[in-house]
């Protein structure tokens, strides 16, 4: 690793001779940004210098932020939004370390410091298409049953679209569900959901910061082709012990907080269990009140720093979800990840983080039927080492570098079977596969209107032995096995993968910034569905399966309003996708030693528009969201060749977003969704199978048809009872839209001779009550 | 393993949730889409069994999928040929309009049997071969109590799966009955397709689920089609859309996959079949 890192320092000297010269009499001004109640840190707070006009700085990640600056008296302003603008002075004649406190506001009305702290960070930084969401506003957003869910919240950004009523699952600009690169705390997090699709595994009270991005994804992301999902949970407050949790008609939820030592560290547990299943217990069918239906999830994190320069967090998740009917069939998953991580800072300027990860998706099916029976498990165990550093040159110029190696294991699926179910035990062979990333990257101010961020992902891809691997002819025959011995290298891939990004400032307030994002995937997710299930196959790439690569470049206009009050962008972009997964006809995913054969390779090519205008802050806050946008897809062996539309090509998507702080105990709020049907297939004709005597439908155009106008309003109030807690209605689909969810095509039960076709809606309108509380 | 998919359907999580959240109930209801008309395209079913024959080959049409009937219009003036793998030729006869029949080719397991159809101007070709007959050994029943409350009866087929090297060996099994599963029924997959693929040479144990309206003292005939693979694929493929089980949100439904090159719809099938018949009680 050493090799590759000074290996990447040289590389990027030998790039940007500036920003190591003339260093005479500048010193750095560096520390932590955090709030001052709980001790959290805060990520992207705002320093800067009102003596130099455009130099600043934002915390990263772990709250860190560095300046370099000339000798001299300075006027620093500090600001985050919902937090009070703090302005402090100093004189810097040496390197400083000087840690930031900021102090909350409270729930305020009409509030006029609050204008003070906005932001142009949406216009002047050089992240393209990425969304930072506030928890305050995920708070208020309302969702499915009441549940704050980060997942179904980004689902309302432009650019991102739900992959299915009230399902976690999402497409990024065209992009598949598997696409998106959704990392806990570092960790990647492979089945983000509970309740077979329905509810994120993320517990919102766990949660501090999400950034999305869906395009101009920076070099130390990799892995994905389409977005990064990059969720950072709290770390707990540092002073004193607490707490909050929340009643709701799902689950229940608890989190405990506080310090392990004062000032120097903290732990914060969260928790939350459904009980629909103790609902089943009433009931007087003994097979219905045995049956189990619930998940819970437990989120555990605790930090120390160690001085000035070092800081650890030891961090774990660990979810279940579990459904069962006794002696009939039982379905369990779950994910599990831990994370070590140490920061340390050398000198002023090179803030470094390692991580130690183990991230683990299993999936269990159980079936058994009177005396036969059999279980399925499958799942991906991850072993991650990833190494970053953040170097900030100057104040016009930050650097990143690190290296990521994961090791994977594939448990592709291992049946056991009982007698007599006619199966024997089968034991597919585990897969085994190293992947690794090294980057760098270098934000720079070329000029003052001008900041570039260049950088450059190498990636590599091996699947290991041991196994005995196949090779397929055209039809999908097997005609050779190699057997290979542990640690044996079967197939390697490598990919060189550029990420480039410029922003030129028009003025304070507007600016065009434009990308281009090369990204490869080796992981591939198999489903037997358009949304995702439990059961969905994460598989490698190999000598059969080759990897996924995509293309993307983009375009955007920002422009804020009014004392950036108001966010405004129109952004266009166009990605190209290379072997992107289909699958040959009938093809069955579950328990096949030869899934590899059974898979197609196609090119996906979506392009699209998409306009945002949000106001972050004040009494009324909220967005509107419009995407306009083609999808595309092309296989040899599907629709004669021809293209199609993709499943998630829906032309129009609205989205409108709306909070009204009324007063100091109401909150409403209400979202609106508008998009164009899925693209699908349904039959054209039907013919007569004489020798089986039933009629069978006949398709010729794949994805030929538009399911109906998708469109839902939601309505949230929270009424706040006092300083510790709070009650809130939501109610789903007010207008009780019968969206549909699916149409199915099935001879008429009462005339087999007429056709007809069947709508099914799942959620009509729902109303629903949370109660929630702080101690 | 439909179990499987059977079970894992959103569908059934929103009726085990129902008493929880009285109001999460789905809802059904029947919808007028407008379906582009598709031109009439052929369809060709060719069967040869190790039963005696004469067997058939059926042309006809397809139709627009809303259209209130039950007929398809047949296609004659065929010229359809049959030969085997020893020379034996036969050319069919249109017994009525678009039935064809042979004459005297006889079902031999091991055999390969070629299908040449010639009709409204265009070739169609397919070949099969008849697999070794495989026997039922026994069958049983069991009176079967369900979850949902539904019962019905199980039964249970016995037979021993010959050891092959190389290949694997496909099956179907038919079950009939006028009240096991009834002609055109909305969830009427009338038999059920398996491999030896993970039970190589072993004794096979298969199971028939029967509706809830078979009684007792009925009688039930099971048959054990030994088919080849590329007749296994077309009813693996065709059960992937007929079947009531699948996900509304299951992936996009192609035709089955033919073994008629040329674009015909349909297949060309020669399979052994072995019979027999069990009373419930």
């Amino acid at each position: 690793m050493r090799v590759y890192v000074s290996s990447a320092i040289v590389l990027f000297l030998f790039l940007s001779p500036i920003s190591s010269l003339s260093a005479q009499d500048k010193y750095s001004l560096s520390g932590v940004i955090k709030n001052g109640e709980t001790g959290e840190v805060l990520i992207g707070a705002a320093i800067i210098i009102r003596e130099l006009p455009g130099i600043g700085a934002l915390s990263n990640a772990y709250g860190f932020y560095s300046l370099t600056l000339p000798e001299g008296r300075y006027t620093y302003q500090t600001q985050f939004m919902g937090f009070k603008m703090r302005i402090d002075s100093l004189v810097l004649n040496t390197n400083r370390v000087v840690n930031i406190i900021l102090i909350p506001v409270l729930i305020k009305v009409n509030d006029v410091t609050v204008s003070g702290e906005r932001s142009n960070a949406n216009v002047t930084s050089t992240e393209v298409s990425e969304n930072k969401l506030e928890m305050k506003q995920v708070e208020s957003i309302p969702v499915l049953l009441g549940e704050k869910d980060i997942l179904k919240t980004i689902q309302l950004l432009p650019g991102i679209k739900s992959a299915g009523e009230g399902s976690t699952g999402f497409y990024s600009r065209g992009g598949g569900i598997d696409q998106n690169l959704i990392v806990l705390d570092e960790a990647p997090v492979y089945n983000p959901s509970h309740l077979l699709g329905y509810l994120s595994v993320f517990n919102a009270d766990a949660i501090k910061d999400v950034s999305v991005i869906t395009g101009g994804m920076p070099a130390e992301y990799g892995g994905r082709l389409s977005s990064v999902v990059d969720i950072r949970t709290n770390d707990g407050n540092d002073k004193e012990f607490g707490g909050s949790g929340g009643i709701g008609l799902l689950d229940s939820r608890l989190m405990l907080d506080g310090p392990i030592v004062v000032d120097q560290g903290s732990f914060i547990v969260t928790a939350r269990r459904s009980y629909a299943d103790l609902f089943l217990h009433l009931s007087r069918d003994t097979t219905i009140n045995q049956a189990s239906l619930y998940f819970y999830d437990l989120n555990m994190k605790a930090n120390y720093t160690l001085g000035d320069k070092d800081r650890i967090f030891l961090s774990g998740y660990f979810g279940r979800d579990n459904f069962s009917y006794p002696n009939i069939f039982g379905f369990n998953w779950g994910n599990t990840t831990g994370t070590l991580r140490w920061n340390h800072i050398f000198g002023d300027h090179l803030f470094s983080n390692t991580s130690f990860i183990v991230s683990d998706y299993e999936y269990t099916n159980s079936v058994s039927s009177g005396t036969s029976q059999f279980e399925i498990t499958s799942g991906i165990k991850d072993l991650n080492f990833k190494e970053d550093f953040q170097y900030f040159t100057s104040s016009q110029s930050t650097l990143k570098f690190g290296v990521n190696s994961i090791y994977h294991t594939f448990v592709p699926g291992t049946i056991t079977g009982g007698t007599p179910s006619g199966l024997i035990s089968v034991n597919l062979e585990h897969r085994y596969a190293l992947e690794n990333g090294i980057y760098f990257s270098h934000e720079l101010n070329v000029f003052s209107s001008l900041k570039v961020n260049y950088g450059l992902r190498f990636s590599t891809f091996s699947l290991l032995g041991p196994g005995h691997i196949y090779s397929y002819d055209s039809n999908g025959d097997p005609v050779d096995t190699a057997v290979y011995s542990s640690g044996a290298v079967i197939k390697t891939y490598t990919s060189l993968e550029p990420r480039l990004s410029l922003n030129y400032l028009l003025d304070e307030t507007s600016s065009i910034k434009t990308s281009y994002t090369r990204t490869t995937q080796y992981l591939h997710l198999l489903s037997s569905s358009t949304e995702t299930n439990p059961s969905d196959l994460w598989i490698p790439s190999s000598n059969n399966v080759p990897p996924q690569y995509a293309d993307q470049v983009d375009l955007g206009y920002f422009r804020n309003f009014d004392d950036n009050a108001f966010e405004t962008s129109l952004q266009i972009y166009y990605k190209n996708m290379q072997n992107v997964i289909d699958y040959k006809n009938g093809a069955d995913l579950q328990r096949n030693p030869n899934i590899e054969s059974l898979l197609l390779y196609g090119r996906g090519w979506g392009y699209g528009a998409e306009l945002l205008i949000r106001k972050r802050y004040g009494t009324i806050s909220g967005w509107i969201g419009y995407t306009l946008s083609r999808t595309n897809e092309q296989f040899a062996q599907i629709n004669d060749g021809q293209p199609f539309p993709a499943t998630q090509d829906r032309t129009h998507d609205i989205s409108v977003v709306f909070i009204y702080d009324y007063s100091s105990t109401w909150t409403f709020s209400a979202t609106w969704v508008y998009n164009t049907g899925n693209a699908v297939t349904f039959p054209n004709g039907d013919y007569r199978d004489y020798f089986d005597q039933r009629k069978i439908p006949y398709y010729t155009n794949r994805n030929g048809y538009r399911m109906p106008p998708y469109h839902r309003l939601d309505f949230s109030a929270t009424w706040t009872l006092g300083p510790h807690s709070n009650l809130n209605f939501s109610i789903y689909n007010v207008y009780d839209r019968m969206n549909a969810y699916s149409i199915t095509f099935r001879p008429d039960p009462n005339n087999t001779n007429q056709n007809q076709a069947v709508q099914t809606t799942i959620f009509p309108i729902i109303p629903s009550v949370t109660y929630n509380f702080t101690f | 393993m439909n179990i499987h998919a059977m079970f894992v359907n959103r569908l059934t999580l929103f009726i085990l949730l129902a008493p929880a959240a009285c109001c999460l109930l789905s809802c059904q209801k029947i919808v007028s889409i407008d379906l582009n008309e598709a031109s009439p395209h052929i369809v060709i079913e060719g069967v040869v069994t190790d039963s005696l024959g004469p067997y058939s080959v059926i042309l006809s049409m397809s139709g627009d999928y809303f259209a209130p009937s039950s007929y398809f219009p047949p296609v004659s003036g065929a010229h359809i040929i049959m030969t085997d793998n020893m020379n034996q030729q036969d050319t069919l006869k249109e017994i009525v309009s678009g039935t064809y029949q042979t004459s005297t080719i006889k079902g031999i397991p091991g055999t390969s049997y070629q299908m040449k159809v010639a009709a409204q101007g265009t070739d169609y070709d397919a070949v099969s071969t008849m697999p070794q007959k495989v026997y039922i050994d026994s069958l049983y029943s069991m009176i079967r109590t369900s979850f949902g409350g539904n019962t019905g009866y199980d039964i249970y087929i016995m037979f021993k799966d010959p050891p092959q090297t190389n290949n694997y060996n496909y099956y179907r099994v038919n079950a009939q009955s006028s009240a096991l599963i009834p002609t055109d029924s909305i969830d009427g997959i009338r038999y059920r397709l398996f491999t030896d693929e993970l039970t190589k040479g072993q004794e096979m144990t298969v199971r028939i689920r029967s509706g809830d309206k078979v009684a007792k003292g009925d009688t039930i005939t099971i048959e054990l089609l030994s088919i080849d693979k590329a007749a296994y694929d077309y009813f693996n493929t065709l059960s992937k859309i007929l079947s009531s089980d699948q996900s509304p949100t299951s992936l996009a439904p192609q035709n089955p996959t033919s073994n008629i090159s040329g674009g015909a719809l349909g297949y060309f099938a020669a399979y052994t079949v072995d019979t027999k018949k069990i009373v419930l009680h």
